[in-house]
């Protein structure tokens, strides 16, 4: 406390240490805090190492300038170093402060040359296009877009109640016209699209609208079935990613209901990923950590085109539309 | 501040106080029932089953529930076949899963809870939209179980409802707290009611000498109760108690209603819950380095220092055959060294001891591996031999043949070409033909079987033990050797590890496996010498600098 001025006044020491601890609380938790309120992200982003140390560095040069403007300064700085060092604060104070200098120090020569145990961690990249071949980006799934041959084909066999299904369905399919001798193969399909259909188809006039959903209809009740046999062990009857096998696995399997998984990538990209699994990924995307299986060798083009249709339905996705498109 | 006022505010400060705790109390109590119970109970009353209530079921039923319970409800839809226990056959009016008496037609809240929380370890998982988001909303739920229903005819007779014949099974008013002393209790009901005749002395399912099958003809599996992420309808002691006061319809699991009270019921639950295992969640083994011999046998004392590790197995489901029923789906590791050797202890449950192989039951999977085979997936009770003294039980430790650069590997399944992995193959039934049971091979991929290595470069021994439903098995190797196809443990590095385990009597052999994907093994290095040396100097310099500088500010200050 000064006498001359009468006002309440900081040493020159003490007031550096109080501007370096403010100034490094600030980078180190006011920016990341105040990081939340600027982006709105759930996380804070934190200021990096490197970056923390120009800006004490800069404020360090700063404090310096400030010290060494003039004797007095410089004087009153020193003031409470000299103070301590000549045992003016009493001689417990100073054998304190020269043995904790020195084992503060030798504690961070420690640390700095001690060899950490660190698990090896790599970032992830989810969708790699490193080796997506740009043939497949314009892709249109055969099966969403079923080609007019294929919805006259289906109205014929409807007609003659002979709808060719694949052969993992049938013998469920079999069992129920059996059972309950139905008025149309298709009832057991008992949806808005498939009953329109049914009532057209028995009125005589059928439209190639009604035709084409109902044709969907019957690819999403096949694809299902497909999913169910071969994925849903991993991703889940509910394409939530936690199927039964799902516990086992280092990377889990993907949840499609997810935001930013099967929505933001064209069809043509989800049929690649199928047909190659984990094998097929770049480096990137650490393909050794990947149990998607290289479905090529055991399911037809027809088949996984079916899957990848009833698993966007499932999901309440749709998939991103083609550049260009 | 006077003493009346201190009188006054010390009342409010108090009741304050409890007040907060009882509150505190509340919180908890209702978020611990919440997460039990939140997504399982319904919040109102079953809506009355009308022609527009079946009808929305029935489209629920068959966008969701009718690829594994068939279109019918017999439990025959396409999937059902690969699925172990097999989907629930609605016809038959068996439910096993109820809060009603042994026998009993189950309650709509008790097909609700079904629906709701899923059966952990089958291929029912939790529908509730709570939980996923494109689930179940509690009126689709009810919709879809006032339409299961319409499969039994059993559901339509008045005189078999158990709300109104009142055969039902409740929890019992006073609920003794789980505790060490509850806990002994039930271990004596577990003596005394016998449950270890099938479940095993340790809960380990390993009772019975036979497989048993339940009321439809498929081979069952006896509940291993230490694995609680397997328990179908909840590890609770609430769910626990129910299981054995309701018995589980259709299977050998019958009802302790007659022959144990109320309160045995529930120490024999406490006692349940207590052998739960607690799954270890790190990835890392460190190997406990000791100065004598490492073990060589499962029982030494020196594994008791080493930190277990707890590996996850999953059924091999990435090339055909595809196998979704695997038999072990945990195995426990431990590693111990000294200067020279290396010795893993593996353990992992598995109820039977097989030690007998008959190599011409093996099964050819050619049909399987063609593109547009039907599936491409084992059927849990077809195409393998799912009984005793068949094919071995076995075990892997997989490794990288090439120290990893970076953080890539070779592909946990069995590498691929251009990055082998070294893979110790132990069989069960080896020891007792006098050979070798431990065995050194290569695989680049899962195309061709991994390639035993040349009798001279084979440094492996392993002696192995089972007891109680447990193999414990203990594997060696020289901690480096001159053979470039060998994994060499270095200190100081993480050594990629896996797992591949085969359950013979579960039908597995070959491809149809269980296995893990990588986890590290870290052989912990001494701290280098230079680190002591540096901290030293460190500590030198800086103090010398501080008495030269105190010193030097003292004669300034004599001087002045």
């Amino acid at each position: 406390m000064s006498k001359r001025t009468g006002k309440f006044r900081i040493n020159r020491f003490w007031s550096v240490v109080a501007t370096l601890i403010v100034i490094y609380a600030l980078i180190k938790w006011g920016i990341p805090a105040a990081s939340r309120e600027i982006t709105g992200l759930p996380f804070p982003l934190p200021v990096p190492g490197t970056l923390i140390f120009m800006y004490m560095v800069l404020t360090l040069i700063t404090l310096f300038m400030f010290v060494t403007f003039s004797n007095d300064y410089m004087e009153e700085f020193l003031g409470p170093i000299k103070g301590l060092l000549s045992a003016r604060y009493g001689k417990l104070p100073r054998l304190l402060v020269l043995l904790a200098v020195p084992l503060i120090a030798g504690w961070q020569v420690y640390e700095a040359t001690v060899p950490k145990i660190e698990l090896p961690s790599s970032l992830r990249i989810q969708h790699p296009s490193s080796n997506f071949p740009r043939k497949f980006e314009a892709m249109k799934s055969p099966i969403a877009n079923p080609p007019d041959t294929a919805i006259e084909a289906f109205i014929e066999q409807a007609k003659a109640g002979e709808v060719e299904l694949i052969a993992q369905v049938q013998p469920d399919v079999e069992r129920w016209m059996e059972e309950t001798d139905p008025e149309h193969m298709l009832d057991f399909i008992a949806t808005a699209p498939m009953k329109k259909f049914l009532a057209e188809l028995k009125g005589g006039t059928v439209s190639k609208e009604t035709a084409k959903a109902a044709l969907l209809e019957k690819y999403l009740f096949e694809g299902r079935a497909l999913y169910a046999m071969n994925c849903r062990a991993c991703h889940g009857d509910s394409v939530s990613g936690d199927g039964p096998m799902a516990d086992g696995f280092k990377l889990r399997p993907i949840n499609f209901t997810d935001n930013g998984t099967i929505e933001t990538i064209v069809e043509g990209y989800t049929f690649w990923r199928v047909a190659n699994g984990g094998p097929g990924l770049p480096t990137e995307a650490t393909p050794w950590d990947s149990a998607m299986p290289e479905w090529k060798l055991s399911l037809t083009e027809e088949e996984r085109w079916k899957i990848i249709f009833a698993e966007y339905d499932l999901a309440e996705k749709t998939p991103r539309i083609p550049e260009g498109h | 501040m006077s003493v009346r006022a201190m009188g006054y505010g010390y009342l409010p400060t108090q009741l304050a106080s409890r007040l907060a705790l009882a509150c505190m109390a509340a919180v908890l109590l209702a978020v611990t029932s919440l997460a039990a119970q939140a997504a399982d109970k319904p919040s109102g009353p079953r809506p009355e089953t009308t022609p527009e209530l079946l009808s929305e079921g029935q489209s629920v039923y068959f966008r969701r529930c009718s690829f594994c319970h068939g279109l019918l409800g017999d439990g025959e839809g396409p999937a059902a076949e690969y699925l172990d226990p097999r989907p629930r056959d609605f016809t038959l009016g068996t439910f096993k899963f109820r809060t009603t008496q042994s026998g009993e037609l189950p309650t709509d809240e008790d097909l609700f809870r079904t629906i709701s929380r899923g059966l952990p370890g089958t291929g029912m998982q939790a529908f509730d939209a709570a939980l996923i988001k494109n689930g179940l909303t509690e009126q689709e739920r009810w919709a879809v179980i006032a339409y299961i229903k319409t499969f039994a005819q059993e559901f339509e007779d008045p005189d078999l409802d158990p709300v109104k014949t009142g055969k039902l099974v409740k929890l019992p008013d006073a609920r003794a707290p789980f505790n060490a002393d509850t806990v002994a209790k039930g271990k004596e009901v577990f003596k005394k009611a016998k449950c270890w005749s099938c479940h095993g002395m340790l809960g380990r399912g390993d009772g019975n000498k036979e497989f048993r099958k339940d009321d439809w003809g498929f081979t069952i599996r006896i509940r291993n109760v230490t694995h609680a992420w397997k328990i179908k309808a909840g590890a609770e002691v609430e769910d626990i108690y129910m299981r054995f006061s309701t018995g589980i319809n259709g299977t050998p699991m019958p009802s302790f209603v007659k022959s144990l009270s109320e309160e045995d019921r529930w120490y024999l639950a406490n006692y349940i819950k207590s052998l739960q295992h607690k799954l270890t969640e790190h990835q890392v083994l460190r190997a406990l380095h000791v100065d004598g011999g490492v073990p060589d046998a499962p029982d030494a004392n020196a594994w008791a220092g080493a930190e277990p590790m707890d590996v996850r197995l999953t059924g091999q489901v990435i090339a055909a055959p595809r196998w979704q029923n695997p038999s072990i789906e945990m195995a426990t590791l431990r590693a111990v060294h000294n200067d020279k050797e290396i010795a893993f202890l593996l353990e992992w449950d598995d109820p039977f001891k097989d030690i007998v192989h008959k190599q011409d039951e093996a099964f050819d999977p050619k049909e399987i591996r063609k593109v547009g085979a039907l599936s491409s997936y084992v059927a849990s009770d077809g195409m393998v031999t799912r009984k005793l003294e068949v094919f071995p039980d076995s075990i892997a430790l997989q490794f990288p043949v090439k120290p990893p650069n970076g953080t890539k590997k070779p592909h946990f399944f069995r590498g691929n070409s251009s990055d082998p992995v070294q893979l110790w193959v132990w069989k069960a039934d080896l020891e007792g033909q006098g050979m070798r049971p431990v065995a050194e091979a290569i695989a680049r991929g899962w195309r061709q079987p991994p390639r035993p290595q040349a009798e001279d470069k084979q440094q492996v021994s392993a002696k192995a033990s089972w007891d109680q439903g447990r193999w414990s098995l203990v594997i060696k190797r020289p901690l480096t050797t001159p053979d470039k196809s060998d994994v060499q443990f270095a200190a100081g590095q993480f050594i990629p590890m896996a797992l591949n385990a085969w359950d013979g009597s579960n039908g597995e052999h070959g491809l149809i496996m269980s296995l893990s994907t990588w986890h590290y093994l870290f052989i912990e290095a001494p701290t280098p010498m230079r680190v002591y040396i540096y901290t030293l100097l460190a500590v030198l310099v800086v103090g010398a600098f501080g008495v030269w500088l105190a010193r030097r500010v003292e004669r300034e200050a004599g001087k002045a």
